[in-house]
């Protein structure tokens, strides 16, 4: 079946099976790679998209439930050639180790800052706890999102 | 954010920045290709028929529902495959498929080709096998008793390698000494979780090569392993080694590699397999179970005279890489104490579950857990600090220890100065009380630990490394070595290196991916070896190729060599007034010179490390490190839930390359600690695995780790590039003891299995209320 949806910005479509994750969707017939399948149950948030501006858990969203939606994944984050202010933080920060958990992170943290654009350390924690990183411990994650969060909030 | 992170040698250029890692640009922002986004055209998928039984002999393989199976291309059991016993380490049991006997659930009887991942997953679960059951064992010491079920009839008594050392009389040193202390410790079976869980791509080659795409530490050494198993010579096996999605050790050697490599043969077309999180877990290759008995001799002053220990791993079916670890987690801890006299026995004991394998820390972190609340627990008894027990029995800068290993540089004692001042814990040290009811206590803990940088006996004909620096025909300059960066950022500190060298800015500097067809022979990135002995071999390229970058260089500017400088952070390297010849000039003009040919710097390192002699007498490893870590903790004593709540670490490392980097490193391995010690363990219940998926195996998430403090002091050594040692394996291995110690100092109950678990915790606090009742 033949779903229409727009990724990015940018009407898509996508032949799937009805079974088929929006993960899968994007990452084998729309070839957006960057969403990665981590524990394919919901539980470790490195497939996390936003759909229609909020966070999900690609993995457990059916690709057929998103004709008509809007979808942005880790790709659609830099423009114009410039990074994200998550991006640039995290880099900057060495927030990424293995890097295979970061799309995900960083597109929580972007929902999470357009919620709360001045949070605190306890409630980055909070808000990112759905999203699991086996490399950096966190602490450098949190220092890269409240990075973000001052050059936003800055320069936004 | 108030971490220290000191920066060393203000001297250095680019040694001692807190450069970001070359690669993350990809990262973050998803154009990084790791395995799992790697498709070859033509690629077909693997699914692996695996074992339902714990033990039993296969009596039939029946395909042929699964072959009927729109999309499925190929099915392969034994009679495929070449039928050798081999894997890469001694005993050899590795079968690519099980010949006529499986002896875990998960063992690998069957695999099936497939247009897709879902096809080849719905075919491997037609295939039908019957088997004549076997009984099966799970403890290892049920297994070593007489009339226990065998796994391999070579080890009737189920021991698959047995490991002992002895030194002095320790008998004697026991029986005179004026205390001895026994002590019992279990460290539980562990999962890696790497994010990316294990797979491979497999294309097999018209000339009857075979080329795999994987994460693996030691690309080089698989080829050995895997050429064994498939026979074919190691020539036909190239390697490919994409971006790590996590490891930690789990991806060393893979026999899916060569279950793969038989599928794409007889297809004729290329693979893939790629584990589901369940079958990483249930299937995959934890961190052994291990039960550790120590008997110290100890006299009033503090003095340690004797140690006598006992440690038995449970290694599961077959041999991965458990036996070092089992010796490892016997001895790697004489070169942290002087304990004069002693004597250990290892066992390796099979039993019917998935294989295990090392992880991060190799034994030391599970045997640090185990003796480092010992001696907390000693110190208290004979009324000295604890503390204080350490200063004075561990080694220092210039010791030999009783194994003959040289501890050039130690910082341990400054390591133990520091975390006391900074976590203010002699001051919080106060002794326990019993737990009332219904509160939330605090405790303070601190432990040691000792790791090596790189170690001699990874393959027994040589140790070292070797690397290139290469300066491309548009002054592009590249590191090329063999041993991959695992996602820890060594790629990083080898541009840093190179940079620092030859006078350039670091972010110029690219490390090229492993590919075994073209990269230098490498041993591998394990042992806590990448930045001290790879690193070192890097240097010594860089300076390879300043030599002929100076040579020719002054030839370009008719000048003496002797005037040549490197300078200017990027491109310039000679300087003499205004006259320069930028990196792109040198290049070009080499290429020039020597029919296109790149300008290319060697540099190989040998540490002045020994084999060991028969008594395992010899100097393991060019360095070694130190480090000591403070937890602080809350209990609840009504559920026995313990968070960490602040966490101090201190390291010597010698001269830190990147100190965010290796800040990196120690939050990582702590974080791996505090969750070993509290929450994580596979559960094998009847050899089935009752926790195979996230939900089930918790692994700690934001709000499970404290925010963390590091520091490192400095200690000069000669080995490494400009001093460096290593912090890998050492980030991790006092941690779990940091927090068991901080426990006791809580609620006043020592543990002696970890994960201390909350139900374990609240029986044996139960258990602490009642006796004091009674009195």
């Amino acid at each position: 079946m033949l779903v229409q949806l727009k990724v990015n910005g940018r009407d898509v479509a996508a032949e799937i099976t009805p079974a088929m994750s929006l993960a899968s969707c994007l990452r084998t017939e729309l070839g957006l790679t960057g969403t990665k399948l981590s524990c394919e149950v919901g539980e470790c948030g490195s497939c996390t998209v936003l759909l229609d501006g909020k966070p999900v858990t690609s993995c457990l969203v059916p690709a057929a439930q998103t004709a008509g939606r809007s979808v942005e994944t880790v790709e659609g984050l830099a423009s114009d050639g410039s990074l994200h202010p998550l991006q640039e933080a995290f880099i900057k920060l060495n927030a990424v180790q293995c890097g295979f958990c970061i799309p995900g992170m960083i597109m929580a943290a972007k929902a999470a800052l357009e919620k709360n654009a001045n949070p605190t350390p306890e409630e980055v924690r909070f808000i990112l706890s759905g999203n699991l990183c086996r490399c950096t411990g966190y602490q450098k994650i949190v220092e890269a999102v409240l990075l973000a969060a001052q050059e936003m909030r800055d320069h936004g | 954010m108030a971490d220290k992170e000191l920066t060393v040698s203000q001297a250095f250029r680019s040694v001692g920045q807190p450069l970001s890692q070359i690669d993350s640009a990809g990262k973050t922002t998803g154009l990084t290709q790791y395995l799992q986004d790697l498709s070859v055209p033509g690629m077909l998928h693997g699914s692996i028929v695996r074992s339902t039984i714990p033990h039993g002999l296969i009596r039939k393989i029946d395909t042929s529902q699964a072959e009927r199976l729109p999309g499925v291309r190929a099915i392969i059991t034994a009679k495929d495959c070449p039928g050798v016993l081999f894997g890469p380490q001694k005993p050899e049991d590795w079968e690519i498929l099980c010949q006529d006997r499986v002896r875990y659930i998960g063992d690998e009887v069957a695999a099936v080709a497939a247009t897709s991942p879902e096809v080849a997953k719905e075919a491997a679960q037609l295939v039908r096998i019957e088997y004549e059951e076997l009984p099966a064992v799970y403890d290892p010491f049920e297994a070593m008793k007489p009339g226990a079920a065998v796994l391999w009839e070579q080890h009737p008594d189920n021991i698959a390698y047995r490991f002992f050392i002895e030194r002095g009389d320790v008998d004697e040193a026991l029986a005179q000494a004026d205390h001895v202390f026994e002590h019992d410790f279990y460290t539980g079976r562990f999962y890696h979780a790497p994010m990316e869980p294990i797979g491979c791509i497999v294309q097999y080659q018209a000339d009857g090569s075979y080329t795999m795409w994987g994460p693996t530490h030691v690309p080089f050494r698989s080829r050995m392993t895997y050429s064994k198993g498939l026979g074919v010579s190691m020539a036909k096996i190239r390697i490919i080694v994409p971006p790590f999605g996590g490891s930690f050790g789990m991806k060393y050697e893979l026999n899916v590699n060569c279950i793969a490599a038989v599928l794409a043969k007889k297809c004729g077309r290329p693979l893939k397999f790629f584990y589901s999180r369940e079958e990483d877990i249930s299937a995959g290759h934890p961190r052994m179970g291990l039960h550790f008995h120590f008997r110290l001799g100890i006299n009033r002053d503090g003095r340690f005279v004797g140690k006598e220990a006992r440690v038995v791993g449970t290694g599961g079916a077959r041999t991965f890489w458990t036996p070092p670890v089992l010796s490892t987690a016997c001895y790697r801890i004489d070169g942290l104490y002087h304990f004069q006299n002693v004597r250990t026995e290892g066992l390796l004991v099979y039993t019917n579950q998935s294989p295990a394998t090392c992880f991060r820390g190799f034994g030391n972190a599970e045997a640090l857990t185990a003796f480092e609340t010992f001696i907390d627990e000693v110190g208290e008894k004979i009324g000295i600090d604890p503390v204080q027990l350490r200063r004075m029995n561990s080694v220092k800068s210039g010791d030999l220890t009783l194994h003959g290993w040289n501890i050039v540089s130690c910082g341990y004692q400054e390591c133990l100065d520091r975390a006391e001042e900074v976590s203010g814990f002699r001051d919080r040290n106060q002794p326990p009380k019993v737990p009332p009811r219904r509160v939330v206590v605090r405790g303070i803990g601190l432990a040691g630990g000792n790791h090596i940088s790189g170690n001699r006996v990874i393959i027994d004909e040589f140790d070292g490394s070797s690397a290139q620096v290469r300066v491309g025909f548009d002054g592009q300059v590249d590191v090329i070595v063999g041993d991959p960066d695992i996602g820890q950022g060594m790629n990083t500190v080898f541009a840093q290196i190179a940079a620092e060298v030859l006078g350039l800015d670091p972010t110029s500097v690219r490390s090229l991916p492993v590919d075994t067809l073209i990269s230098p022979h490498g041993i591998g990135t394990l042992g806590s070896r990448g930045t001290t002995i790879v690193g070192r071999a890097v240097q010594l390229a860089a300076e390879d190729a300043r030599a002929k970058i100076v040579t020719l260089a002054a030839e370009m500017l008719g000048m003496e060599p002797g005037r040549v400088e490197f300078q200017g952070g990027n491109a310039s390297v000679a300087k003499d007034g205004n006259r320069r010849v930028s990196m792109r000039e040198i290049g070009t003009e080499y290429s020039t010179r020597h029919g296109g040919a790149y300008l290319v710097g060697n540099g190989d390192f040998t540490p002045p490390t020994e084999f060991p002699d028969a008594s395992k007498y010899g100097n393991l490893s060019a360095a070694y490190v130190f480090g000591v870590h403070v937890a602080e903790v809350e209990v609840d004593t009504e559920t026995g839930a313990v968070r960490v709540v602040n966490y101090w670490a201190v390291h010597d490392s010698g001269t830190v390359i990147n100190p965010s980097t290796a800040t990196g490193q120690v939050h990582g391995g702590v974080a791996q600690g505090i969750s070993s010690a509290l929450t994580e363990e596979v559960l094998v219940k009847d050899g089935l695995v009752t926790n195979p998926n996230f939900l089930d195996y918790r692994i700690p998430g934001f709000q499970d780790i404290p925010e963390m403090h590091v520091e490192f002091v400095e200690t000069q050594d000669p080995y490494g590039p400009f001093g460096a040692k290593s912090i890998g394996e050492s980030s991790l291995n006092p941690a779990a003891s940091a927090v068991c110690n901080a426990i006791y100092n809580a609620v006043g109950v020592r543990v002696h299995q970890t994960p201390v678990t909350p139900e374990r915790l609240w029986k044996l606090m139960e258990t602490a209320r009642q006796g004091e009742g009674k009195k």
